[in-house]
């Protein structure tokens, strides 16, 4: 199906939704749940079509629940008398608050770090020196280049951390014969470590946002350093096992290979500054655990710190990326209309799931997580595959945090692996404007991350995850 | 979105040749057009100009038959629409108050003289697109291939999209 006419019907389709289905009648689902199955639908629809932008349509949804189902609804009284005055109506302030959940804090004090480290050629350095000691090998400067990027990426955005090892890495690579598959074996390897490594972090990529924000909505916070516990032994299993493949696929004819970077670490007082406040905040966010302070608590450290040193100023601050925030809010905000008109316990009684086992049911999440990934933004993915995981799973719910953040964690991870196509991820498309690769190798990088992904993720959810957790 | 063109005007067949064969590697992603001297020219900008295109950069001979390059260049800089166009003088005869003249009037990008080495002319118009993108703010990301990342790094992370 072409652009323009998924676009319209999808327009048709989600408008549709929105004004039939709160006219329905449901057996066992309040008015209010009414509603918010329409505005469900109608942003399913229009975040996966795009008839417009996908933070749009998230800031749309908020606006229907404001105007529809909070203590401001243009319907309140119509609603109330339905309802038998068993709806209580959430303030409105709630659901803009979803707009500066500390999820979104977080994400801000990272984007802080990140966008002070690029301004000073932090990451740059950084890469410079990690690289060093990968040596000359062709096959183990890819390896470098992979896992530098991951590393990278799961503090910085994916696409920043791409566009950065792009501009490190091309020059020096084009110089490379251009039959050899070494340069496709590196250009590849940058996105690839890009898209792991941000799942590391929960600040590294934007379904981890999803799925740590539904836990928390849930009973269950993830702490900073749990995440990390769970995403990072597998982001560096996957980054291995995909490079290995992809040497296998991509095996470089050349000998030897310098990838040797010029620069030097910026000295002035501010710089210093910076390296400070960025070993600081890194440091207290993975030490959570230990001292318990909330890690959006602590994200608002370098938030006030770095403006006050004059490392960021009113200009950085503009160009950080709200639109994705916005993005994320709006699945937040939905969660809240899920819960409290019981739409959520509805759709649980709705189908008899016990025919599948748990296991078979976070296999087939992880499967159209995987699918959909590949296809639509992996933080819409996430954001209307999560709610309906966490109906299908919550019987289980009893049976501590691990029964529920294993699933959800799936999901939020395995959307991420997704990356077969070009439009997958933005990293892929920057990784195709270079020339070097093509789609198909894309493709078949992608598929083979995404077994590896898929397979690694399902076995840490079953054996090293209940461990862990 | 509108193409970018780039420009050749040339008098000699075989020079002209020679020049739009150094851009050929550019073709995917840029149109190259060509005129015989200044006249021509000027109808061939009208064209882009009414399909909607932009000239990235223009290649020009100093001398030719009736207006000289660099007077055409000028004309080009006083008119607001090919303000920011990269112009290139390829020549081996201006003089030095030409080429002054085109320096100071014309905003000349660059000057290629005559004969070239190899892969000047394919070199000098990759950097110069470069420059075209920068100053028009144009995202470079559809063009990466053919530039140099150095030159637009701050443009790229300007027009980069987020994560999604």
């Amino acid at each position: 199906m072409n652009g323009p006419v998924k676009k319209i019907l999808g327009l048709i389709l989600g408008v549709g939704a929105l004004c039939i289905l709160p006219f329905c009648h449901l057996e066992g689902l309040s008015p209010a749940g009414h509603i918010t199955l329409g505005i469900f639908v109608f942003a399913a629809i229009f975040w996966i079509t795009e008839p417009i932008p996908i933070y749009v349509t998230s800031l749309s949804v908020i606006f229907f629940q404001v105007l529809l189902l909070s203590d401001q609804s243009l319907f309140l009284g119509t609603l109330t008398r339905l309802s038998d005055g068993e709806y209580v109506a959430p303030k409105y302030q709630n659901f803009y608050a979803t707009l500066a959940h500390p999820i979104l804090i977080l994400f801000l004090g990272g984007f802080s770090l990140a966008k002070a480290a690029e301004k000073f050629a932090l990451d740059r350095n950084l890469t410079r020196i990690l690289l060093k000691p990968f040596g000359s090998s062709p096959t183990r400067v890819a390896l470098g280049v992979m896992l530098v990027t991951g590393i990278l990426s799961a503090f910085m955005s994916n696409t920043a951390t791409t566009a950065m090892m792009m501009t490190v890495a091309l020059p020096i690579v084009a110089k490379v014969p251009a039959g050899d598959p070494f340069r496709r074996l590196v250009a590849l390897s940058i996105p690839v470590g890009a898209n792991i490594g941000g799942i590391a972090t929960p600040i590294g990529t934007p379904p981890n946002a999803v799925a740590i924000a539904a836990l928390t909505k849930q009973g269950t916070p993830v702490p900073f350093s749990t995440w990390m516990m769970i995403a990072t032994p597998l982001v560096v299993l996957a980054l291995v096992i995909s490079w290995v493949g992809m040497c296998k696929m991509f095996p470089p004819k050349l000998e030897r290979f310098e990838l040797t970077i010029e620069g030097q670490f910026k000295k002035s007082p501010r710089a210093f500054a910076l390296y400070i406040i960025f070993a600081l905040t890194v440091g207290l966010w993975v030490t959570e655990k230990i001292h318990h302070i909330p890690s959006a608590v602590i994200a608002f450290l370098p938030m006030v710190l770095l403006p006050a040193f004059g490392i960021l100023d009113k200009q950085d601050i503009r160009s950080h990326a709200w639109e994705v925030l916005w993005l994320v809010a709006g699945g937040i905000s939905l969660g809240i209309s899920l819960k409290s008109t019981g739409l959520a316990e509805w759709m649980i009684g709705q189908v008899s799931w016990d025919v599948f086992s748990p296991f078979m049911l976070i296999l087939l999440f992880a499967l159209v997580g995987f699918a959909v990934g590949n296809l639509i933004s992996h933080t819409v993915s996430a954001t209307i595959l999560v709610p309906i995981a966490i109906a299908m799973l919550a019987p289980d719910i009893e049976a501590g945090p691990a029964a529920m953040i294993i699933p959800i964690a799936v999901i939020g991870i395995i959307v991420s692996f997704a990356m077969i196509l070009p439009i997958s991820t933005p990293p892929n498309a920057i990784a195709l404007s270079t020339g070097l690769i093509e789609t198909k190798d894309l493709a078949k990088a992608g598929w083979l991350v995404g077994a590896v992904g898929i397979i690694l993720t399902l076995l840490f959810g079953l054996f090293v995850w209940p461990i862990l957790l | 979105m509108s193409n970018i063109v780039i420009v050749c005007v040339e008098d000699e067949p075989d020079v002209l040749d020679a020049v739009i064969r150094e851009v050929e590697p550019l073709e995917d992603l840029f149109v190259v057009e060509a005129a015989e001297n200044s006249a021509e020219a000027r109808q061939l900008l009208e064209t882009i100009r009414s399909r909607g295109d932009e000239i990235g950069v223009i290649f020009c001979d100093h001398i030719m038959p009736g207006e000289t390059g660099v007077d055409f260049l000028i004309s080009l800089q006083q008119e607001e629409h090919w303000r920011s166009t990269r112009k290139v003088l390829l020549t081996g005869q201006a003089g030095l108050d030409a080429t002054v003249k085109a320096v100071n009037q014309a905003e000349l990008a660059h000057y290629i003289a005559k004969p070239w080495e190899a892969n000047e002319v394919l070199e000098v118009a990759r950097r110069e697109l470069a420059f075209y993108l920068k100053a028009r703010d144009i995202n470079p990301l559809p063009y990466l291939r053919h530039l140099e990342v150095s030159l637009i790094e701050d443009l790229m992370r300007k027009h980069l999209s987020a994560d999604r």
